[in-house]
């Protein structure tokens, strides 16, 4: 479980920057489609109710042409004589017979006027005979059922009038049938002598505007009390819509072409038309929800919508992951690099800024690299130089304590003596103050170690006794100058404070690669620190040099490295034994 | 990447799959239309429709697997399109079989031969009453199989008869002349007409003339045959008498037609035994009503039968015309149980010789007095004199409907029927 917050807290940026970006593709993409959406059903709404105040026109036109030609043909019934003839008065089985001809023949000639429609003419005559082309309408069976029928009533009540009426039959096989009426009249004597019937099929009356409807967007023709004579929608046939009615009323009022209102309790484009020579209205419902929802096929829209999201998501999942993952790699292997001691450098991959950044910290390493190594080289130099400097320094109390020997010895007579003590001076002296090098030879050590034994020996009595044992090969090795004299130093003048007298041993022989200089004294001993440090000591006055027992082992380790140095073992009542190991031959660091 | 690439094509590919797939489906749908479907198109949702469900019915024993379309479309619909379609030389749209009203099939068959596929020699000729066969052929080869009869038959009221002391037996067999003078006695008898006829359809003459062996043409079906025409010319005497003894009541239309006899105005009707279902439909006349032969025409070679009406199938040459010579031959073709069905569900009296021997065809029906009236039709069906009708029938009738009124004016028979011989000529050519 701890490995995931790891993960994630690695993959932040990522999760970040995908989460935004899904986010943002999505709240984009539902914007714009419901913008779209929007947009698009104002736009259609704008559409719908232009063209079909085009497609009313249309409508209106053909519904006139068949109009005028019902009126023509209605004119000529009105006109013909044989018709007058034929309906008004008493007639013999012999002459109905030729009337059955002549009449068949005169309105074969006036249907022509309706040819163009599925019509069918009835003419009835108040003398009780009738006649019907091309056949008589179902309503219409027989004279009787015409004579009683409402639009009979209907029409002699309003004899001048072409009225329409709606003959709706319950048989649904038959449907509903448009039937426009009027009376024959006598133009001077307003003498009614028939009526005359014409008779289309609501299903053919409906083909004057069937093509321009289509789901949600319907047509009606409605008369003056709100009943519904015909519509695309056969269930509202022969239904009284009020509600319809009351729309009319307040277009005609606001002389407006549409408007927006409640139709059976959907969201209707209602436009109305009055057709005066009909006496009817010609109503288009647009229902928004049905006629809109199905010409933007919402669903689609969404799923390809959300086919493009996914898509998008997918790429952004994998490019952002792509540009992240450097990044992330980045950031792990430079968290990492404190752990590796700042020596393990990065790859430099991925995108151009991450490989910028790789580069940076790579040069960044190298600088600290560089500035670290120059900082340790100057501190052992500046140290080397102060060591160097120490060493240079002849401590004066010294000098004149071995001058006032000297003295002592030439008052005293002991003229060899101090012939000898002189020539050991000045050899010590040549050889630490006089050669520049910093490095001598074994054999040149001894030799000034001698000098300052002898004049030790001089000063305080020869109660010390110093012994060498060089192995010969060892002779012309070169040492570090003054490792060896401040030992004898620290033995002369502290390995013998109780014991009267005793011998320092200097050996120095090759051990493998290393060189091995031991200082042996049988003296007091002494206690020895932890690290092998030998006490400091404040008798400086009596030191021959700067460099002190302290010094020399630090000054080895700085010349040769750490595997070198000096080690130091006593013990109290015995004696102290310094070792000291050098690198054979001229390995200097 | 690579994957991301081949995601998007996987997308595409599923886009493009689902497109075309649609349009495969149309395709294999259309192949399928030609394979195992029929359509056949009629009129007259009570009796020819009927006729065709049942046969469809029958034939889905015989192959399951073909699918029968069954379109309605009225007879002046169905002329309208053949006519359309067929001149201008393509059969798309038009079905594999088609009705047509045996009076106008020559005008088909002489003037579009190929659109036509023959069926000679997939049915039995001989089992079908001899008339049919004649109209529904041109030149020998066999173009239709044939239908129902109409063959008429004189419907008579029994009670109006009793009234003027005549009997069943007194009118069978009669002429028009005998029959003129039945009508008189009826009329004086019980005030009721002989029969009804609409003046603009001579149906009646029709039958008078069949009954002769002639018609508006000659036998060649060209050559029109009306100023010379003998039987033409008693048939219009006969006409002429009926309407002066005022035997002859005018109706205007069908439904006035029914109402007439329904109502009990005339005595008798004269038609095609399509009618029988109309006569029944009046329940309260039960048992008055008998059926005798149609009346020859006197003193001349005439029998006491005739037709009147029609119909008969006929296969286009369409693909599917095999299944539908098919369906047709084992149905309408050679089925008598069919047949038997078309009598006792839809009173459809068929040419099918066979038939008549099955049991449906000899049922008495009580409302004709116990009268076998179905054997008795296809019996008298089988004595109708054969005629080529040729292609001009109602052209031919249109002038002689203004002939006749004219004739019945009072102008001379010879030259109303010199003018329609010579109208005729000029207008059919």
């Amino acid at each position: 479980m701890r490995i995931k917050p790891e993960r994630f807290r690695h993959n932040s940026l990522f999760s970040k920057m995908f989460l935004i970006t899904v986010l943002i593709i999505v709240t984009i993409s539902s914007l714009i489609t419901w913008t779209t959406f929007r947009m698009s059903e104002q736009f259609f709404i704008d559409r719908f109710s232009f063209n079909n105040s085009k497609v009313m026109e249309q409508i209106k036109e053909s519904l006139g042409t068949f109009h005028y030609s019902i009126v023509i043909a209605s004119n000529n019934l009105m006109n013909n004589g044989t018709i007058k003839g034929f309906l008004s008065g008493t007639h013999s089985n012999r002459m109905l017979g030729t009337y059955y001809y002549n009449v068949k023949k005169q309105m074969d000639n006036i249907k022509t006027s309706v040819e163009a429609y599925d019509v069918e003419i009835v003419i009835y005559g108040m003398n009780g005979v009738s006649f019907a082309v091309p056949e008589r309408p179902s309503w219409a069976k027989s004279d009787k059922v015409l004579q009683n029928h409402f639009i009979t009533k209907n029409t002699l009540k309003h004899p001048k009038k072409l009225l329409f009426h709606l003959e709706h039959t319950k048989d649904q096989t038959q449907g509903g049938m448009i039937v426009a009426s009027k009376a024959f009249m006598e133009p001077t004597s307003k003498y009614i002598y028939g009526t005359m019937y014409f008779t289309i099929q609501e299903r053919d009356f409906r083909k004057f505007y069937n093509s321009y409807t289509s789901l949600g967007n319907d047509v009606l023709v409605m008369n003056q009390s709100g009943t519904i004579l015909s519509s695309n929608r056969t269930e509202l046939i022969g239904n009284k819509e009020v509600e319809l009615l009351d729309y009319a009323v307040q277009l005609e009022k606001q002389e407006k072409k549409y408007m927006n209102a409640d139709f059976k309790g959907t969201d209707h484009l209602i436009m109305i038309e009055y057709l005066p020579t009909f006496d009817l209205y010609l109503v288009n419902l647009i229902d928004k929800k049905a006629a809109f929802e199905n010409i933007i096929d919402k669903k689609s829209i969404v799923l390809i919508c959300l086919l493009f999201i996914f898509l998008a998501i997918i790429i952004v999942f994998f490019a952002s992951r792509k540009v992240t993952n450097s990044l992330s790699n980045l950031v792990k292997q430079i968290e990492n690099t404190p752990k590796n001691e700042f020596d393990r450098y990065i790859p430099e991959t991925g995108t151009y800024e991450t490989r910028q950044i790789g580069q940076a910290f790579n040069s960044m390493l190298d600088e600290l690299h560089e500035y670290v190594n120059t900082l340790v080289l100057t501190q052992k130099q500046k140290r080397n130089a102060e060591l160097a400097v120490l060493q240079q320094q002849i401590n004066p109390h010294f000098l004149y304590n071995t001058l006032t020997s000297i003295k002592f010895m030439v008052q005293q007579g002991g003229k060899e003596e101090a012939v000898e003590m002189v020539n050991a001076l000045i050899s010590l002296l040549q050889n630490t103050i006089g050669n520049i090098s910093e490095t001598i030879t074994v054999k040149q050590e001894i030799d000034n170690l001698k000098s300052y034994a002898l004049i030790n020996q001089k000063r305080y009595g020869e109660r010390i006794r110093v012994n060498y044992f060089i192995e010969p090969e060892c002779n012309c090795i070169q040492i570090p100058k003054l490792i060896l004299q401040p030992f004898i130093e620290n033995s002369f003048f502290h390995g013998f404070n109780q014991k009267r007298g005793g011998t320092i041993n200097v050996l120095v022989w090759k051990e493998g690669e290393t060189l091995i200089c031991e200082v042996l004294d049988n003296g007091d001993g002494m206690e020895v620190s932890a690290d092998n440090k030998l006490p400091h000591t404040n008798r400086k006055r009596e030191r021959f040099s700067g460099i002190g027992v302290r010094n020399v082992d630090e000054r080895i380790r700085l010349i040769y490295g750490e595997a070198y140095g000096v080690t130091i073992s006593s013990k109290i009542g015995e004696g102290t034994k310094v070792r000291i190991s050098l690198p054979f031959g001229q390995n200097e660091k | 990447m690579k994957k991301l690439l081949a995601l998007i094509m996987v997308c595409m590919l599923l886009l493009a799959a689902c497109s075309s797939g649609s349009s495969n489906g149309t395709e294999s749908e259309k192949g399928s239309a030609d394979a195992n479907e029929i359509t056949v198109w009629a009129w007259d949702p009570n009796f020819n429709i009927k006729a065709l469900e049942l046969a469809k019915e029958a034939y889905a024993s015989e192959n399951p697997d073909l699918k029968v379309n069954i379109i309605e479309n009225a007879q002046d619909d169905i002329v309208q399109k053949l006519n359309t379609s067929l001149s201008s030389g393509t059969t798309k749209g038009l079905p594999n079989i088609v009705l047509i009203e045996d009076y106008r099939a020559k005008s088909f068959l002489q003037a579009y031969p190929d659109m036509f596929h023959p069926l000679t020699g997939s049915f039995e000729t001989k089992d079908f009453v001899q008339y049919k066969v004649e109209a529904t052929s041109v030149d020998g080869e066999n173009y239709g199989l044939p239908f129902d009869t109409g063959a008429t038959g004189l419907y008579v009221r029994t009670d109006y008869l009793a009234e003027a002391g005549y009997t069943v037996e007194d009118l069978q067999n009669i002429d028009w002349k005998e029959y003129i003078e039945i009508g008189k006695k009826v009329k004086e008898a019980t005030g009721k007409r002989l029969l009804t006829y609409d003046p603009n359809d001579l149906g009646i003459l029709r039958t008078m003339i069949q009954s002769a062996g002639k018609w508006y043409v000659k036998e060649d079906g060209t050559t029109i045959d009306l100023a010379n025409n003998e039987a033409l010319k008693l048939s219009f005497k006969i006409y002429k008498e009926l309407v002066d003894n005022d035997l002859m009541n005018f109706h205007s239309d069908w439904n006035e037609f029914l109402a007439t006899f329904n109502g009990g105005e005339v005595a008798t009707v004269t038609t095609g035994n399509w009618i029988t279902p109309s006569i029944k439909a009046e329940a309260s006349q039960s048992g008055k009503w008998a059926v005798v032969p149609h009346p020859s025409l006197p003193g001349m070679e005439s029998v006491n039968a005739s037709n009147l009406g029609g119909a008969s199938w006929y296969v286009l040459d369409v693909p599917g015309k095999e299944n539908a010579v098919d369906f047709l031959t084992k149905t309408f073709g050679s089925n008598v149980d069919l047949y038997q069905k078309f009598v006792t569900e839809i009173g459809a009296i068929g040419t099918y010789i066979p038939a008549a021997e099955g049991e449906a065809y000899k049922t008495k029906d009580e409302f004709f007095g116990g009268q076998s009236i179905v054997s008795d039709f296809s019996k008298w069906a089988e004595e109708i004199p054969q005629v080529n009708y040729g292609m001009h029938t109602y052209a031919i009738e249109d002038i002689l409907v203004v002939a006749m009124q004219n004739y019945l004016a009072g102008q001379d028979l010879d030259k109303v029927l010199k003018e329609a011989q010579q109208q005729a000529e000029t207008q059919i050519k």
